[in-house]
């Protein structure tokens, strides 16, 4: 169980006047699991390694329980990492993969091989301690390379991109098992992802960084409920974007005024802002009247668990989408009703 | 039809054919000289008076003898010291410094000087005449060029392990960088992250990794300083002898007898070389599992 931060962390590569990492600051609980999440080249693998210790921030402090361990080299340091492509040792055996840890150590042989057994046991891959790791699948070798982080008894895991190589079956698995090790080890984990699914499905926070710059620390729904940015709200799926002027909980658009009166969006900006509201929020024909406006339907695309309608207000285009079974009264090419609940509807600066 | 499995054999196959006859049709005749058949001047029985001659006649025994304890010497010392060297160049010429391009660069640059050429390097620059020691002698470090230590056509083969080295660190050295570039860092990455520290990293993550690129390419070289004579002819001295020398001279000689003895004496190399490759591989994959 260890409490992690990072204050001003920042990596710059040389040669490359922008910040690979830039000025990140952080705070993870001890036994939490959290995501790093942003777009490929965003400095996602950088930052796993400054807390790893194999690349040396250029600012920046990182501290286990209050305490720097920028001098601590990275095998005394107890932070290890689980790399992207698994990098199971090819001239090893499985049981001789997941032992290394313990070996270098100097633990007694007797003591590793019944280690090596357990952790083998945990992530549910017994009875294969003889084998190569090249006559394992991808999921197995993942799930050995799991194995052979857990059994040094880290205080901090590092994971980068756990799930990404995986298929949609063995995603599901590996989740479960990340998830249930993480609940029975209660060992701070930071995993590396660009997938947001994959970062809702399994961190109790995350840390969403474009470009080397933390952009928000915070719960997953908190991301689709008030994201900080248009940027942010697009990586978790938002499509509607309106550009509107806020006075308090009066938004002007193109189309008429609203209320707003989300939950925390007095902290959100004011003035020139872009109105945003998730599709699944929109209601269509609503009730009452409140906020609400006339569209009309420009084509409706039947998904199965949902039907999503794109509606045409003025020349704006929104996005809405509807759950359960058809609804034959909504065709292409009727008006339609569109409200937004003003306490669904969500502002962000304009950019 | 030929079925698909056929299909990648057929294709080897007129390569096979050539490297088949090549190398059993001239061992073979080798075989057969070494056992006396020359029919072009009238031996046609085969007999083991040529081996005989070499291993064990008081005239070629001692030669045979200690030329054989020097050229497995000279040729474990030449492969290993160089395969150490060219490690631990290559460990350093991967890392990121200022001069990386130009220190490679020069790393490789005898790589397509003849072993001849590199010999007669060595005499020039080694040898008690050569550069070093006049530079020596003039730089007062010592006071007549005959002072400088005797490196060249000396008794333990050193100047010929010497000019070995200077040709194989380089050959050793292309093939470790191209191992080491192509698995990159991340394994030792891992490693630390895990705990090992600097040198169980090396031990544990580095040397298994290049080993079998290691052995494959100590073979050649091994096999190789066994069985070539120029370095050993301009830099050994008369006794001991290492022994492709020792075979050139029956081979050189004018009575055609003698060449059986050189055949002899040649697959008694081959031999020798094989039997030191197999141990050699055993060895190594052995010390990589433990
Ligand atoms: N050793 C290095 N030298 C120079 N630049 C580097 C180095 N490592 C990473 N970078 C740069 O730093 C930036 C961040 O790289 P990083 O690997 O952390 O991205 P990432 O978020 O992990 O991306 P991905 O999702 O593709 O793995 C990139 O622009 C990359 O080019
Ligand atoms: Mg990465």
């Amino acid at each position: 169980m260890t409490h992690v931060i990072l204050s001003n962390l920042t990596k710059s590569f040389p040669g490359n006047p922008v910040a690979a990492v830039n000025t990140m600051n952080l705070d993870i609980p001890s036994g939490q699991l959290v995501a790093f999440l942003g777009p490929s080249g965003c400095g996602k693998t950088t930052t796993l390694k400054m807390i790893a210790g194999l690349i040396t921030p250029t600012v920046g402090d990182i501290t286990f329980d209050g305490a720097s361990v920028l001098a601590v080299p990275p095998e005394k340091r107890g932070a290890v990492m689980v790399f992207q492509n698994y990098l199971l040792f090819p001239y090893m055996s499985v049981g001789q993969n997941v032992g290394f840890g313990l070996k270098m150590r100097g633990v007694e042989p007797k003591v590793i091989d019944r280690k090596v057994i357990e952790m083998l046991d945990l992530v549910k891959l017994p009875n294969i301690a003889n084998r190569r790791p090249r006559q394992l699948s991808g999921g197995q070798q993942q799930r050995v390379a799991l194995a052979r982080a857990l059994i040094t008894e880290p205080k901090v895991l590092l994971l980068d991109e756990p799930l990404s190589n995986l298929d949609a079956h063995l995603r599901d698995e590996m989740r479960e098992l990340i998830l249930s090790i993480q609940r029975n080890l209660g060992v701070t984990m930071i995993f590396v992802t660009h997938d947001q699914e994959e970062a809702v499905l399994l961190a109790n926070q995350i840390a969403l960084i474009f470009d080397g710059v933390l952009q928000q620390y915070a719960a997953p729904d908190v991301f689709y409920r008030q994201p900080i940015s248009e940027r942010a709200a697009r990586f978790f799926g938002g499509i509607n974007f309106v550009p509107a002027t806020r006075r308090g909980e009066r938004l002007e658009t193109a189309f008429g005024a609203f209320h707003v009166r989300t939950p925390g969006v007095e902290n959100a900006p004011e003035g020139e802002v872009t109105l945003t509201i998730r599709p699944e929020q929109v209601v269509l024909n609503p009730a009452d009247d409140e906020n609400c406006t006339s569209g009309r339907i420009r084509s409706r695309i039947y998904v199965g668990t949902y039907t999503r309608y794109k509606i045409m207000i003025g020349d704006i285009e929104i996005e809405a989408t509807r759950s359960g079974d058809i609804d034959h009264a909504l065709n292409e090419g009727d008006a339609v009703r569109v409200g937004f609940p003003a306490d669904r509807i969500w502002v962000v600066g304009r950019s | 039809m030929i079925g698909e499995r056929w299909r990648i054999p057929l294709m080897l196959a007129p390569t096979l054919i050539i490297i088949v006859v090549l190398f059993f049709g001239s061992l073979g005749y080798g075989f057969l000289q070494s056992l006396g058949w020359q029919p072009n001047i009238g031996n046609t029985t085969f007999s083991l008076d040529a081996y005989a001659t070499v291993l064990f006649s008081p005239e070629y025994r001692e030669q045979f003898w200690s030329g054989l304890w020097l050229t497995i010497w000279v040729s474990l010392a030449s492969t290993f010291i160089s395969a150490a060297l060219a490690l631990m160049s290559a460990l350093l010429l991967r890392q990121t410094f200022i001069g990386k391009k130009i220190a490679t660069f020069l790393f490789q640059l005898n790589l397509p000087v003849p072993h001849l050429v590199i010999a007669i390097g060595m005499i020039f620059l080694f040898s008690q005449s050569g550069l070093a020691a006049r530079a020596a002698a003039q730089l007062g470090m010592i006071s007549t060029p005959n002072e400088f230590p005797v490196m060249l056509r000396d008794a333990g083969g050193v100047g010929i392990i010497l000019a070995y080295l200077w040709k194989e660190v380089p050959f050793f050295g292309i093939v470790l960088l191209a191992i080491l570039q192509s698995v990159g860092e991340d394994y030792e990455d891992l490693a630390r992250s895990l705990g090992a520290n600097r040198w169980q990293r090396f031990r544990h993550v580095i040397l298994p990794l290049v080993m079998p690129g290691l052995l494959s390419s100590s073979i050649i070289v091994f096999a190789f300083t066994f069985g070539t004579y120029e370095v050993p002819k301009l830099l050994g001295v008369r006794f001991p002898e290492m022994l492709p020398v020792m075979a050139l001279e029956f081979f050189l000689n004018p009575d055609l007898n003698a060449r059986a003895e050189g055949m002899a004496l040649s697959m008694i190399i081959a031999a020798i070389t094989l039997l030191i490759v197999v141990a050699y591989m055993w060895a190594g994959n052995r010390a990589v599992q433990r």
